[in-house]
């Protein structure tokens, strides 16, 4: 009886370190991979970097025939349709979840729950094609010269609003890239806004605040690191998103003021031209602009995280 | 009695009223009140006077309908959809349940605590200042002197002075519930609803809480309810006992807990059932 109880402990304590053991494997599969990613793409990208240094990150040359390559142009079109797409996304989004979470009618509450979810599943390469056949054209005929004559006049911006009515471009794909992320961005804040307890919302209603109050006072603060997530989600998708910014944005090595105008981004880059990138240089600047989005991936989530340490020291310290 | 009648003496019956000893004239007077959860009939034809400048407690077991009641004298309940209340609450005459009636200034006339301290996520004097500056437009030193006024209107001034910066969420929970309570007299309000505002509170925290009911007695009208009988008797100055939706009885309180004219009401208070 007692050697038998002895050996069952002894198995327990084996099975525990064995499960020790592989959950650690698991977990270190991240850092792995993680590192692996690093140094191949710092790896691949070495021949750039000693060619152009620092003037890769400045220059707009991108001609595989002299063998000039410059990240310019890419990685302003990736910021400013990612800067498009987010602030249009964002109130969008915001506007959403508070009408689903606060305002809407407990039968409307579900359907259109799914149908944001429903959104989010569409694949991306859908969206493009509808960019490409069914907006770009009627943004041309319907929008673009509204935006010419009434945006283009303006001072200081007005040279963002210029150009041929095309359809195509940085602006057509920052609104793509809206219509994409908001649904990723509306349905985390939906759920973050539900996870406020009832009583919390209660006493600022109590209090005679408006739903508006209530959420912008009290529901946001409450869930700015839901929100924020949310956020950053939605940020890295349109950040990294290439198919349907490929069909839409004209993918023009060409940096110019207007947003009408053709131009591209890090993924639609790496996405039309890696088959045909001949010679080391060429490939290996490619794979310098796929460690520049990486690279401006952890920066765009660093300056979150540094934010929401700025929020909260706002609120007072809790300690 | 009297003031009961003066407020509409034709369509009042004395008899559905059973705190008749009150004599101190009604904040709220409450009249043939049904309240709705969906198809669920909660208060059923509720006839209550609510004393001003007085303490109420509502007492019974739960599920008896006293913090439904409760939450009609602010209309929290219109907040969700499906619930609704039909009859009329006057407050100072006036029919508050009126859909014409607005609702922010209702809420700033009758503030509300919950079972559960709720600061804010934000500072302390952020916590006093968001309801006032709902309703006014304060220089800084006169919402700094509203601040003081109201914690030290709710005992905590002295406790919280020099940290009016911390997040309110790093007090105490009895402190947090001093919090919540100056919260709502901040906006200066007439009636005070107390809805088991120390069901998550240790015993040291209750009693400061009751204490402070005592001390804000003097100028507000409040309304407080309560599972626990001990705390109605100690500091309410009117009693309502309340069981399935129906007020059973009402009375001051020493006359409820020593000789109720209802045997269902003796038999809560003394413990044979509830």
């Amino acid at each position: 009886m007692r050697s038998r109880l002895r050996r069952s402990i002894s198995q327990g304590a084996i099975l525990d370190i064995l499960f020790l053991n592989t959950t650690r494997v698991f977990a270190f599969l991240v850092f792995i991979s993680l590192f692996g990613v690093m140094i191949t793409l710092l790896m691949a990208s070495m021949p750039t970097l000693e060619k152009f240094g620092l003037s890769f990150l400045t220059s707009d040359a991108w001609n595989p025939v002299t063998q000039e390559f410059g990240g310019l142009v890419p990685i302003y079109g990736t910021l400013v349709t990612s800067a498009i797409a987010m602030l249009i996304a964002v109130p969008v989004s915001f506007g959403i979840a508070l009408f689903i979470t606060e305002l809407c009618p407990t039968l409307l509450k579900r359907p259109l729950g799914i149908a944001v979810e429903l959104l989010a599943g569409i694949p991306s390469i859908i969206y493009g094609m509808w960019g490409l056949f069914v907006f770009a054209p009627f943004f041309a005929d319907h929008a673009q010269p509204w935006i010419n004559d009434h945006l283009g006049s303006l001072p200081v911006v007005g040279p963002l609003f210029q150009g041929p009515p095309m359809g195509i471009g940085m602006l057509t794909a920052g609104l793509i890239l809206a219509i994409m992320v908001i649904p990723f961005i509306a349905s985390v804040m939906r759920d973050v806004f539900e996870i406020v307890p009832p009583l919390l919302k209660e006493s600022a209603y109590g209090l005679g605040a408006t739903t508006w109050e209530v959420v912008w006072h009290v529901v946001l603060p409450y869930t700015k690191v839901g929100v924020i997530g949310g956020i950053m989600l939605g940020l890295g998708r349109a950040l990294g998103e290439t198919m349907a910014v490929t069909f839409v944005i004209g993918n023009a090595h060409e940096l110019s003021t207007s947003l009408l105008m053709p131009g591209n981004t890090i993924s639609s880059a790496l996405a039309n031209e890696f088959t045909e990138a001949v010679g080391e240089l060429y490939t290996s600047s490619l794979i310098t602009l796929g460690m520049l989005l990486f690279v401006i991936t952890f920066i765009v989530l660093a300056l979150a995280k540094i934010l929401l340490i700025r929020l909260t020291a706002r609120e007072g310290k809790t300690t | 009695m009297v003031e009961l009648h003066l407020a509409k003496p034709h369509d009042i019956h004395p008899e559905d009223f059973q705190g008749t000893q009150m004599n101190t004239p009604n904040k709220l007077l409450v009249r043939e009140l049904n309240f709705y959860y969906g198809k669920f009939h909660a208060l059923k034809n509720i006839n209550l006077g609510i004393p001003s400048k007085k303490v109420t407690a509502f007492i019974g077991p739960s599920g008896c309908g006293k913090s439904t009641l409760l939450r009609t004298f602010n209309r929290m309940y219109q907040l969700y959809p499906g619930q609704r209340a039909e009859g009329e609450i006057l407050l100072d005459g006036r029919n508050i349940l009126d859909k014409k009636e607005d609702l922010n200034l209702l809420r700033a006339k009758v503030g509300m605590v919950f079972q559960k301290p709720t600061p804010f996520p934000m500072s302390i004097y952020d916590n006093i200042a968001f309801g006032v500056k709902l309703y006014e437009r304060l220089s800084k030193s006169e919402m700094d002197d509203r601040v003081e006024w109201a914690l030290k209107k709710a005992a905590l001034w002295n406790e919280v002075k020099d940290k009016l910066d911390q997040n309110g969420t790093s007090l105490s929970g009895g402190q947090q519930q001093r919090l919540c309570i100056a919260r709502g007299i901040a906006v200066k309000p007439e009636v005070l609803l107390l809805d088991e505002p120390c069901s998550a509170l240790d015993p040291i925290s209750t009693a400061r809480i009751e204490e402070l009911v005592h001390e804000l007695k003097h100028d507000y009208t409040i309304v407080i309810v309560t599972h626990n009988m001990q705390q109605a008797a100690r500091v309410s100055d009117y009693t309502a006992y309340m069981y399935l939706g129906e007020l059973i009885e009402m009375g001051d309180t020493d006359t409820m807990f020593t000789k109720p004219t209802r045997k269902e009401t003796e038999d809560y208070i003394t413990g044979k059932f509830g």
